[in-house]
């Protein structure tokens, strides 16, 4: 029994969170937003060249050749940066499961983009800025989209019409694409609430009341060690869901329906404090906060929310 | 990551579990902070003692298996699968013993934890004063070195399994003019010796878990000390942290009361009622989530990644969870859940214990102020 990454594992995740801490700043989400696009395509090439969009592609394919457990702290700093645009249905999914159609090179090498759309959702995100869609059974090229006008600017939200459609399956790793999604997203939201109680934490530091720093003051610091503990709980199963999803262990959805259900729940409860110890700022524009607490607030009800996967669990260690 | 048992780890819990089913008593004993169960536990950590699972982490030499936390776990998960007796003797071979292996001398060694281990010497624990309780550095009882002696005047209180033990340890103020958290010496002391009173305090269930201590000119030699002198604050935060971070609460505790909880909900509850479903679900997925982050941080230990202030975190999810299985266990109990005594007291007594959990070991509150100020590194104040 040893529960902890590898070395490389490791390095490979501060890797990228040196990379984002650069390419990915908050001003550089902010410009996705600005071009309703959700996406940034320089950022989206680096993400390419170091591997990131093809880290779940077998080697034979041209991929990193990783496992769901190797992208798992991948996905956190993906999170934690909030980077923008569909690299969480690409990377997680699109890419993997077509990784030995025609489609393959170019989604590997980042020049064609791929979205998904699930089962459970009306809309496609990101449909604007993708090449091809993904669906359960096939790829749509060629569609027209309508902006439905998503919450999150760096997860714009479309329905999509007409296109092609060419038949293929959307599973990977044994595993149906809304649930590698529930994974990837439960990781994605424990990056996010991380920084949002970062910056929050930062700002207690900062800001003066009463001629002293607010993070003095213990209603805020109770606020935000509740915030912290949400987070810090959701950690272990998410991380023990990659393990299982990467050995094919028979709890592999149970484990992922846990993760799911708690980090959504850490997310929405960080979103909630973080915002309150920033005070008036933290309900203008300008606060960058809203750039995770949006996508918090979007992804915890993407690929199921806190209840539905509560419910998956339950049918799962309730009956005899 | 491998979260399969090794080989060695299987065969490790395939023993425990064979002896402990050979040797758990058949029905529970009464409750270790009654007289008689007291005696009784004293019996069975005996028994534990000479099968050698009293003190499985500890080195073979005081009386342990050399065993890693790893294995630490594991015992524990079999100890509770087992259903067998509390642990009458935590205070000392979960605090106090690593403690004394961490900075006791070579004699304290050999004269404390083989006793120890075989509860020869069940020990009771005196951090608290009446004045000193969340604010623990305002200490005030003293210890005033006469010769080769420490002379102890002054009171402890929640003093837990005071009333039946025979040793106790505890912090003493002996550099009266040094800073509040300087000037204490952590102190080992016999609670039969002459000048000492222990009053027991009756708990909310009506048993005596807890005592005063009153200290009246009680002399004891200096080389009861444990650590440096006037270094007991840090030696007591050493035990501290190890009792908040893991020792205290193994998991395997709350995950035997979440299949119990379980299996009353399938027993008695309406499985149409689905907030009481989700509630279940949710207490089971702590009780998971407790037992995954604890692997997590024991591995971390093992590679050398020691707890620290992360530890409170820990303290503070246990007792909340222990707090929740037994809110929602009463709820499903309906008017049952009234009754001290009958069928289901043990979800009741259960019940009233789980409420001291955010208070005792330092409260939730204090918890959460070390995780702001060290962790999140907020600034100090109140």
């Amino acid at each position: 029994m040893k529960f902890s990454f590898t070395e490389d594992q490791r390095l490979f995740a501060s890797g990228l969170r040196d990379l984002l801490a650069n390419e990915c700043t908050p001003a550089h989400v902010r410009e996705a937003w600005e071009h309703h696009t959700g996406h940034l395509p320089e950022l989206w090439s680096r993400l390419a060249e170091m591997g990131v969009l093809s880290m779940l592609v077998p080697e034979s394919a041209g991929g990193m050749g990783g496992t769901l457990l190797d992208a798992i702290l991948l996905f956190q700093e993906l999170g934690r940066a909030g980077v923008p645009g569909p690299v969480l249905e690409h990377m997680a999914v699109a890419a993997p499961a077509l990784a030995n159609t025609s489609w393959g090179p170019s989604l590997v090498d980042g020049s064609q983009i791929a979205t998904l759309w699930v089962d459970n959702s009306p809309y496609v995100a990101h449909a604007q800025v993708a090449d091809l869609v993904l669906r359960n059974d096939a790829v749509i090229t060629g569609f027209s989209s309508t902006d439905v006008h998503g919450l999150d600017g760096g997860r714009q939200l479309f329905t999509i019409s007409g296109g092609t459609e060419t038949s293929a399956s959307a599973g990977v790793f044994g595993l149906p694409a809304s649930d590698v999604m529930a994974l990837a997203s439960a990781a994605y939201l424990i990056g996010a609430s991380e920084r949002m109680i970062e910056v929050a934490a930062e700002y207690a530091r900062q800001r003066e009341q009463f001629g002293k720093p607010i993070g003095s003051f213990q209603a805020v610091k109770h606020l935000m060690s509740d915030a912290l503990l949400k987070v810090e709980f959701a950690k272990a199963p998410t991380y023990r869901a990659a393990w299982s999803a990467s050995t094919g262990a028979e709890t592999a959805v149970r484990d992922i329906s846990m993760a799911k259900a708690l980090a959504s729940e850490a997310a929405y409860r960080a979103s909630r404090s973080t915002m309150q110890v920033h005070g008036g700022i933290g309900y203008t524009w300008e606060a960058d906060l809203q750039l995770w607490m949006k996508k918090s607030w979007a992804l915890m009800r993407a690929y199921g929310d806190a209840t539905f996967h509560r419910r998956r669990v339950g049918a799962s260690v309730l009956s005899k | 990551m491998d979260l399969n048992e090794t080989s060695e780890e299987s065969a490790f819990r395939a023993e425990a579990r064979a002896w402990l089913e050979a040797n758990v008593p058949t029905s529970p004993l009464p409750s270790f902070d009654t007289e008689e169960g007291f005696a009784l536990h004293r019996v069975w950590e005996k028994k534990l003692y000479e099968g050698r699972w009293s003190a499985v982490s500890w080195p073979v030499e005081y009386g342990g298996r050399g065993a890693d936390y790893i294995k630490w776990l594991i015992f524990e998960e079999e100890y509770y699968r087992a259903g067998a007796p509390g642990r009458v003797n935590q205070n000392g071979i979960f605090l106090l013993g690593p403690t004394i292996m961490e900075v006791g001398s070579e004699e304290q060694k050999e004269k404390f934890l083989p006793s120890m281990a075989s509860s020869e010497i069940v020990w009771g624990q005196a951090w608290s004063e009446p004045n000193a309780g969340s604010d623990l550095a305002g200490i005030r009882s003293k210890a005033t070195r006469d010769g080769d002696d420490w002379i102890l005047n002054g009171q402890k209180i929640w003093a837990s399994r005071a009333v039946w033990a025979d040793w106790c340890f505890g912090i003493f103020r002996t550099d009266p003019t040094a800073d509040r958290h300087r000037g204490l010496t952590f102190i080992l002391c016999p609670l039969d010796l002459p000048g000492i009173t222990v009053r027991p305090i009756a708990q909310l269930d009506g048993d005596t878990g807890f005592a005063e201590i009153f200290f009246d000119d009680v002399r004891v030699p200096v080389a009861n000390t444990l650590g440096e002198e006037n270094k007991g604050w840090n030696v007591a935060m050493a035990t501290a942290g190890f009792e908040r971070g893991v020792s205290l609460r193994s998991p395997a505790r709350f995950s035997e009361a979440v299949i119990r909880l379980i299996h009353l909900w399938r027993t008695y509850a309406d499985p149409t009622d689905t907030a009481l479903s989700d509630a279940v679900t949710d207490v089971w997925m702590q009780a998971e989530g407790y037992r995954l982050h604890t692997y997590q941080t024991v591995t971390g230990m093992l590679e050398g990644r020691p707890i620290g202030a992360e530890a409170s975190l820990n303290k503070i999810f246990w007792s909340e969870m222990d707090v929740r299985i037994h809110e929602i266990a009463l709820q499903i109990l309906g008017p049952e859940a009234e009754r001290m005594e009958g069928p289901f007291e043990r979800w009741v007594d259960g019940f009233l214990f789980s409420l001291s959990g955010p208070i005792y070991a330092g409260t939730n509150e204090i918890q959460r102020n070390i995780i702001a100020d060290r962790v999140l590194q907020l600034p100090k104040g109140m």
